[in-house]
């Protein structure tokens, strides 16, 4: 199977969004997990986050907060992971998403060749800054795993394209200010962002025109997806707003109404 | 101003918070070198503040230990009752200066969330802290002084309720309002400029210390003992002392006997959290584990990253004291010399008193006594009082 890097790619290529969705692993057995992944598959989804907990996860929202706290608490660990991967990675493109001490205890060598060995073929790592990136890229080449960095709406000019540049597989491009999942009423009307998001967008165009650019943080509905769409993103991830899906009663059934119609708001006509 | 300590500290933070970092260290550099900060910085220190603090010489606690004299850095006299004071008051003064309309933080023991508290007011900044569901249940009284001084106190109930997960709670919030916020961090910890702006702030008690030692017996003093938690009023004892010949002592809280406590130098290993490359309390697999102190202001799985690197270096010796040994010095200290101290630096003067019967008597030892104990009064009595 194609990377997830080379799968976004060829989806740009030829004019096609993209959609990862984003599930904490361990806080339902597996079987429940892949079916959720096979659900998401058959709507269109074009690859798979897989959160592994940290006990301290500061970019997370309450959502993913409480999945990572429920997945530690069940006992979910790297074996587990291990065990749980290639069944993901072979069903369809895979990047694992956890935080930068599970690497730093690992060693990042030993951390990325494992997940090479699971089959995902990218890793996200909110709290890894462009500056400390060399090593995850350097392993990564080795072990055919993409280090994926993230860009914010207060990275100035300069540092976008430093991002781009340093970032392999794609660009996680930031939403707005705050963490995970779907804000409250409280939070920055979306109108707001936009000017900076858009700067984010061609900025990284100017110095990787190939390189696919996703949207993520609060993305919820098809009208987040057509407007980051339309301001140019080459897709989208959703994270939260699976995941709460995932352990209710009819979850799997549910993410698949929701995935089919995001990935119908990704090929609508933009502009 | 240096981003790392040897190989600990760093900036490891979401890319959101990179901006707020940088527009920190300019903003403190440039404060750094402004006469008209540095003023008004003092003169709100001595006429607020209640600096400098008293070098205090424990004339009947050395006498009970029979060895080297005893001083204690009076940091419990400061305004609102411990050293958080120094560090609050100038990031408040940077944090209003950067233009920024609202503070907020994380508290342990409540003494930096009061602090942060007292500051706010002042400078009429909003403010609201973060602080565990178990802090806020243990430390009562400065939950009230809190909300009396005009603070918002947010219970945070994630994870172990305590300084570590007020810390992350406090990190979101900041992820998103970074623009509109200044997050005042109590601890010499967090990414890179947090330790060094928190360790300069906190250095006027080793400033202090010194040149009262230098007054009082004409020489810098043979030790000198600060309680770790995060470590922000050791770094501040220990700065101005580093290149004299005094020998420095942390003391971790080693929790009940034979727990682990929370004495991360001691008994962790390297990891990344808060910002950090630091000594953290961690499992096999770099899951930062559950810490169990008397003292809430200790009770924390990581250290500031200039500890690290002085531990390494071996220029600072650290040690723990149990829950048991910091509640037995608060006794001796309240019976022999009339003063309540907070149970933090009740673990620096457990030490300090097993130091002291192994020196002579023409041996000096100064003590930092970083906060008073009243809000810790319940939880003593709780204990029982000594036979």
């Amino acid at each position: 199977m194609a990377s997830l890097g080379e799968t976004l790619t060829a989806r740009k290529r030829a004019g096609k969004g993209s959609l990862l969705a984003y599930l904490m692993a361990g806080t339902v057995p597996p079987e429940r997990y892949l079916e959720a992944v096979d659900r998401l598959r058959a709507s269109g989804v074009t690859g798979i986050e897989v959160g592994f907990p940290f006990s301290d996860p500061i970019a997370e929202g309450p959502v993913i907060q409480r999945a990572a706290s429920e997945s530690l608490r069940l006992g979910f660990r790297w074996e587990a992971l291990m065990s749980l991967l290639p069944q993901i990675s072979s069903r369809v493109p895979t990047a694992v998403m956890t935080y930068l001490n599970i690497f730093h205890h690992r060693g990042v060598p030993a951390a990325l060749e494992d997940l090479s060995r699971g089959g995902a073929t990218a890793v996200i790592i909110p709290d890894l800054p462009v500056e400390e990136a060399g090593p995850f890229r350097s392993a990564g080449k080795r072990s055919h795993v993409d280090p994926v960095l993230l860009a914010s709406p207060g990275s100035a000019h300069g540092r976008v394209e430093q991002i781009a540049r340093g970032t392999r597989g794609f660009l996680y491009v930031v939403s707005r200010y705050g963490t995970t999942g779907v804000v409250n009423a409280k939070a920055i009307d979306p109108a707001r962002s936009s000017p900076e998001l858009s700067g984010i967008l061609t900025g990284a165009r100017k110095v990787r025109p190939r390189l696919p650019l996703l949207v993520g943080f609060g993305v919820s509905q098809p009208e987040d997806v057509r407007r980051y769409r339309g301001m140019g993103a080459d897709g989208v991830i959703v994270g939260s707003a699976f995941q709460s899906l995932l352990t209710e009663a009819n979850g799997p059934g549910r993410l698949a109404d929701m995935a089919s119609d995001l990935v119908n708001a990704l090929e609508a006509p933009h502009g | 101003m240096p981003e790392r300590y040897g190989k600990y500290g760093g900036t490891y933070v979401p890319e959101t918070l990179v901006p707020a970092l940088t527009e920190l260290e300019k903003g403190w550099r440039a404060a750094r070198r402004d006469p008209k900060f540095q003023r008004e910085l003092r003169s709100l220190e001595a006429t607020w503040g209640g600096r400098p603090t008293p070098l205090y010489r424990a004339d009947r606690l050395s006498a009970e230990m029979g060895g080297a004299e005893i001083y204690l850095k009076r940091e419990d006299l400061v305004h609102g009752g411990a050293h958080k004071l120094n560090n609050a008051l100038g990031q408040g003064l940077l944090a209003r200066r950067l233009g920024k309309q609202r503070l907020i933080a994380e508290t342990g023991a409540g003494q930096h969330g009061v602090a942060t508290a007292m500051v706010g007011a002042l400078l009429g900044l909003r403010t609201e802290v973060y602080m565990g569901k178990v802090d806020m249940e243990r430390q009562r009284p400065n939950v009230q002084r809190m909300r009396l001084l005009g603070t918002t106190v947010r219970e945070v109930t994630q994870g172990t309720q305590t300084l570590k997960d007020a810390i992350n709670e406090a990190l979101r919030d900041w992820i998103s309002n970074v623009e509109s916020t200044h997050y005042l961090l109590g601890s010499a910890v967090g990414p890179h400029p947090f330790p060094s702006i928190v360790a300069d702030f906190q250095s006027v008690i080793g400033r202090e210390i010194a040149r009262d030692s230098h007054r009082r017996f004409g020489d810098v003093p043979d030790l000198a003992i600060a309680c770790v938690g995060g470590g922000s009023n050791a770094i501040g004892t220990f700065h101005p002392l580093l290149r004299t010949r005094t020998r420095l002592v942390g003391v971790e809280a080693g929790g009940a006997e034979g727990a682990m406590g929370a004495a991360s130098l001691s008994r962790g290993t390297p990891g990344i959290l808060h910002g950090m490359l630091t000594y953290l309390l961690q499992d096999a697999e770099g899951q930062i584990l559950p810490t169990e102190s008397i003292a809430p202001g200790l009770d924390y799985a990581g250290v500031g990253p200039e500890h690290s690197a002085l531990k390494d270096a071996g220029r600072v010796e650290y040690t723990v004291a149990t829950d048991e040994e910091a509640l037995h010095a608060f006794h001796l200290l309240a019976r022999t010399e009339g003063i309540l101290p907070a149970l933090e630096p009740c673990h620096a003067l457990a030490e300090a008193m097993k130091q002291a019967r192994k020196m002579r008597k023409d041996e000096r030892i100064v003590v930092t006594l970083s906060g008073r104990g009243d809000k810790d009064l319940e939880v003593v009595a709780r204990h029982g009082q000594p036979g």
